[in-house]
C-alpha cells in the first residue's frame, strides 16, 4: 500500500517536474499573476484625469485651478470652454465648471453652485471620482470660508472663534485604505484556485486521453491509492505556492500578518481540499483535457465573482447570496482578510473554517466516489 | 500460481458480452494450456479485444464463465490482475517519462520497490534490448522500441500469463519479427501467451489459433490442422499483368475442376478438386488457349485462405 502510493506520488512529481510548462504554471505563474493583479486591481483613485471650465476668469477662479493642479487626486489636463467634449473623448473623467460671478458671489458671502460632471460609464471609478471631487470641494469651501471669516474678523477687529465640532475619522486595520492590502488575499485565493483546480482536473483527464488509464487498470492499484497519490503532490505544490504568494504579498504589497500563521495554514489545507476536490469531480465528467479546462472555467468564473474578492457579497441579490454561501473561495478570502489584516484567530474564524471543511470534505468525497465508479 | 498441471491456464465457457443490443462476444468457448502461444484472429470489431479485456478483469462478462488460473474473473478481478501481464492495443505508457521512470512506476504499482525492482528492470531492459535507451523519454522512442518497452512493462511482476492485444499494429516488419522472437523466447521459458492479431503471417507463429468473426469463434485448432480442414484442395496462385483480372476469373470459374477462385491483392487463388492429377499444367493450358498471359504456381494455403473460408462457411 505504501509502496504503491509512493510510486504514484513519484510518478506525478516526475511528470510535473519534467514538464517545464507545468512547473512554470504551478510555481511561477501564481506569483506573477499576484504581482500583476496586485498592481493592476487598484481601487484607489489617484491622478484622475480632470478638466476645469472656468467661466469666471477672476483671481479667485484661477486660485481654484491652482489648488486643483496641486491636489494629487487630479491630473488637470485642460481648461476648456466646453464641458462635454473632454468626457466624451476620454481625456477627462471629471469636469468641474466654475460659474460666472464665482468670485463676486463669494466676496459678498453668497453661496455658489459648482457643476461637476463625472464619466459614469465605469460606475466604480465614477463613484470614487465623485467622492474625491466632493472631498476636494468641501476642503476648498472650508478654506474659503475660513479665509473669508478671517478677513471679516480682521476688518471688524474681533477675535475669530473656531468651529466647535471637528470630525476625526480613524480607519482601523488598513489605515491608509490601500486597496492592495485588501486585494492581495483575494488575489491569492483566486490564483490558488485556478492552479489547483485546473491542474487536478487535467491530470486525470490526461490519463484517459493518453490511454494510460488502461494500463493503470490492469495493475492491482486501488482507485483510492491512485487518487491520493495524484492529489498529495499537488496539495504540496499548492501549499508551496500559497507560501510564495503570501511572501510576495507581505514584501511587495506590505500586507501585514497580524493573525497566527497556523490559521492561514489550516485554512489553506482545507481550501486545497475543496479546490482539488472540484478538480477531481470535473475530471470524472470530462473525457479530454480540453473538456477539463472548459469545465474548470465553468466553475472558476462564478466562484471568483461570488467570492467577494472584488465586489462585496452584501450588495448582491438574495438568490446570488445563497450561491455565494456555498462558495469555498468566499470563505477562504474571508479568513485570509480577517486573519492577515485584523489578526483574527481560530476562535473568531470558526464559522468560515467549518464551512470550508464541510465543502472540502463533501466535494472530495463526491469526487472520489465518482472517480471510483468511473475507473472500474 | 498454485494450480495443478492439468488445469488449463484459461478456461472460457459460453462467454458472452453485450453492449446494449450489440453482442461483441457471442457464446465463445475455449481453453488455453500452460506455455502455449494462443492466437486470437479476426477482423477489427470481431470481438478480440473485448475477450482480452474480460480475461484481464477490465470488463465484466454479460453471461458465461471465464477462468484465469482457476479464478473466475467475475468473482475476483483483482486477483486475476496480479497474475497476468497485459499489453493494450494502444501504446499506454507515459510519453513524458523516461523508460526507467515508466518501469519504476508500474513496478511500484505492483508493489515492487528497491533493489528487487531495479534488478528486475535491468534484467528486462537487457531482455528487450533497451539498455541503451533507459533515460530516453518514451515519446522519443521509435515504434518498435515502444512496443518492446510496453512488453517489458507487462512483464515486470513476472506474470505466468501474458495478454497481448494487437501488439505489433503500426510497427515495421523487421521490428515485428524481433518482437515475435521475444514472444517465442518467453513461451519457451514457460509463459503462456494469448495474442490477438489481424496479421495472418503472425498467426503462423502461434501454436493454436481461434478464429473470430462477428463475436463468434468460428474455428479453433493448430495452423496446420486449420489449413487441412478448411482447405483440403490444392491451391494455384495465378498472377497476370492484365489490369482487369475479371475475364481470367470468369474463365477459371468455368472450369469444372475449379472449386472456387478468390482475389488476393494482385493475384487470384484457385482451389482445385483433389482428384485432379496435374492441376497447374491443365489450368495454364486452359488460360493460354483462352488467350491470357498469366503466371501460375502451386502454393500452400495461407491462414488468410483459411480465414476467408471460415468466415464464408459460417
Amino acid at each position: 500500500m505504501r509502496t504503491e502510493l509512493l510510486a504514484v506520488i513519484t510518478k506525478e512529481l516526475r511528470q510535473t517536474v519534467r514538464d517545464r510548462r507545468m512547473l512554470v504554471m504551478l510555481l511561477l505563474a501564481p506569483v506573477l499573476q499576484l504581482t500583476l493583479l496586485g498592481f493592476a486591481v487598484n481601487l484607489e483613485v489617484d491622478h484622475l484625469p480632470a478638466a476645469l471650465v472656468d467661466l469666471d476668469e477672476t483671481p479667485t477662479s484661477r486660485a481654484f485651478l491652482q489648488a486643483m493642479v496641486a491636489d494629487p487626486t487630479f491630473d488637470v489636463a485642460i481648461t476648456t470652454d466646453d464641458p462635454d467634449t473632454p468626457i466624451l473623448s476620454g481625456e477627462a473623467r471629471v469636469v468641474i465648471v466654475l460659474p460666472r460671478r464665482f468670485e463676486a458671489r463669494l466676496k459678498t458671502g453668497r453661496s455658489n453652485e459648482v457643476q461637476v460632471l463625472v464619466d459614469g460609464s465605469n460606475p466604480i471609478e465614477a463613484q470614487a471620482a465623485l467622492d474625491a471631487t466632493r472631498r476636494f470641494l468641501e476642503q476648498r469651501s472650508v478654506q474659503q470660508m475660513a479665509s473669508l471669516a478671517q478677513e471679516m474678523a480682521f476688518r471688524s477687529g474681533r477675535a475669530l472663534k473656531r468651529p466647535s465640532v471637528e470630525i476625526k475619522v480613524r480607519t482601523l486595520y488598513n489605515p491608509s485604505l490601500k486597496s492592495a492590502v485588501y486585494m492581495v488575499p483575494g488575489v491569492a485565493a483566486v490564483v490558488l484556485l485556478i492552479v489547483t483546480t485546473v491542474v487536478s482536473a487535467m491530470g486525470i483527464a490526461r490519463e484517459r486521453e493518453l490511454g494510460t488509464i488502461e494500463q493503470l487498470l490492469v495493475t492491482p492499484l486501488r482507485p483510492t491509492v491512485l487518487l491520493l497519490g495524484k492529489m498529495l503532490p499537488f496539495a504540496g505544490i499548492g501549499l508551496i505556492t500559497a507560501g510564495m504568494v503570501l511572501g510576495v504579498g507581505t514584501t511587495i504589497f506590505r500586507v501585514p500578518v497580524r493573525g497566527p500563521l497556523s490559521v492561514v495554514f489550516v485554512a489553506t489545507v482545507l481550501y486545497l481540499m475543496s479546490t482539488l476536490g472540484v478538480g477531481v469531480f470535473i475530471s470524472t465528467v470530462a473525457r479530454t483535457q480540453q473538456q477539463a479546462i472548459l469545465g474548470g472555467f465553468f466553475f472558476l468564473l462564478p466562484a471568483i465573482l461570488l467570492s467577494g474578492f472584488m465586489s462585496p457579497i452584501e450588495n448582491m441579490p438574495d438568490w446570488i447570496r445563497v450561491l455565494a454561501a456555498i462558495n469555498p473561495v468566499r470563505y477562504y478570502v474571508e479568513i485570509l482578510r480577517s486573519s492577515l489584516l485584523k489578526g483574527a484567530g481560530f476562535a473568531e474564524l470558526l464559522r468560515p473554517l467549518f464551512a470550508l471543511l464541510i465543502f472540502g470534505a463533501g466535494i472530495l468525497g463526491l469526487g472520489s466516489l465518482r472517480f471510483q465508479k468511473r475507473i472500474s | 500460481m498454485n494450480t495443478g498441471t492439468k488445469t488449463p491456464v484459461i478456461e472460457v465457457r459460453d462467454l458472452t458480452k453485450a453492449f446494449g443490443h450489440f453482442v461483441a462476444v457471442d457464446r465463445v468457448t475455449f481453453e488455453v494450456e500452460r506455455g502455449e502461444i494462443f492466437g486470437y484472429l479476426g477482423a477489427n470489431g470481431a470481438g478480440k479485444s473485448t475477450t482480452i479485456r474480460i480475461l484481464s478483469g477490465l470488463l465484466m462478462p454479460t453471461s458465461g464463465q471465464a477462468r484465469v488460473h482457476g479464478i473466475d474473473v467475475a468473482d475476483d478481478p483483482e486477483r486475476v490482475k496480479r497474475s497476468i501481464g497485459y499489453m493494450s492495443q494502444r501504446f499506454s505508457l507515459y510519453p513524458d517519462l523516461s523508460v526507467t521512470d515508466n518501469l519504476e512506476f508500474f513496478g511500484g504499482a505492483f508493489g515492487m520497490s528497491g533493489r528487487p525492482l531495479s534488478k528486475r528492470i535491468d534484467t528486462l531492459l537487457e531482455q528487450v534490448d533497451l539498455i541503451h535507451a533507459r533515460t530516453t523519454r518514451t515519446r522519443d522512442l521509435p515504434g518498435g522500441m515502444r512496443q518492446r518497452l510496453a512488453l517489458a512493462s507487462a512483464l515486470l511482476h513476472s506474470p505466468p500469463l501474458l495478454f497481448l492485444d494487437e501488439p505489433t499494429s503500426g510497427v515495421d516488419p523487421s521490428a515485428r519479427r524481433n518482437f515475435w522472437r521475444l514472444i517465442r523466447e518467453l513461451s519457451h521459458q514457460g509463459t503462456t501467451i494469448f495474442v490477438t492479431t489481424h496479421y495472418m503471417d503472425e498467426a503462423e507463429y502461434c501454436e493454436r489459433i481461434g478464429l473470430m468473426s462477428d463475436g463468434r469463434l468460428v474455428a479453433l485448432d493448430t495452423p496446420a490442422n486449420l489449413k487441412r480442414t478448411f482447405i483440403p484442395e490444392p491451391i494455384v496462385r495465378v498472377e497476370s499483368q492484365a489490369t482487369d483480372l475479371d475475364p481470367i476469373l470468369q474463365t477459371l470459374r468455368a472450369d469444372p475442376s475449379v472449386v472456387n477462385v478468390q482475389t488476393f491483392g494482385p493475384a487470384l487463388h484457385v482451389r482445385i478438386e483433389k482428384r485432379e492429377p496435374e492441376p497447374t499444367e491443365r489450368l495454364r493450358q486452359r488460360l493460354k488457349d483462352a488467350g491470357f498471359k498469366a503466371h501460375l504456381q502451386p502454393i500452400e494455403p495461407t491462414l488468410e485462405d483459411v480465414f476467408l473460408e471460415a468466415v464464408t462457411r459460417k
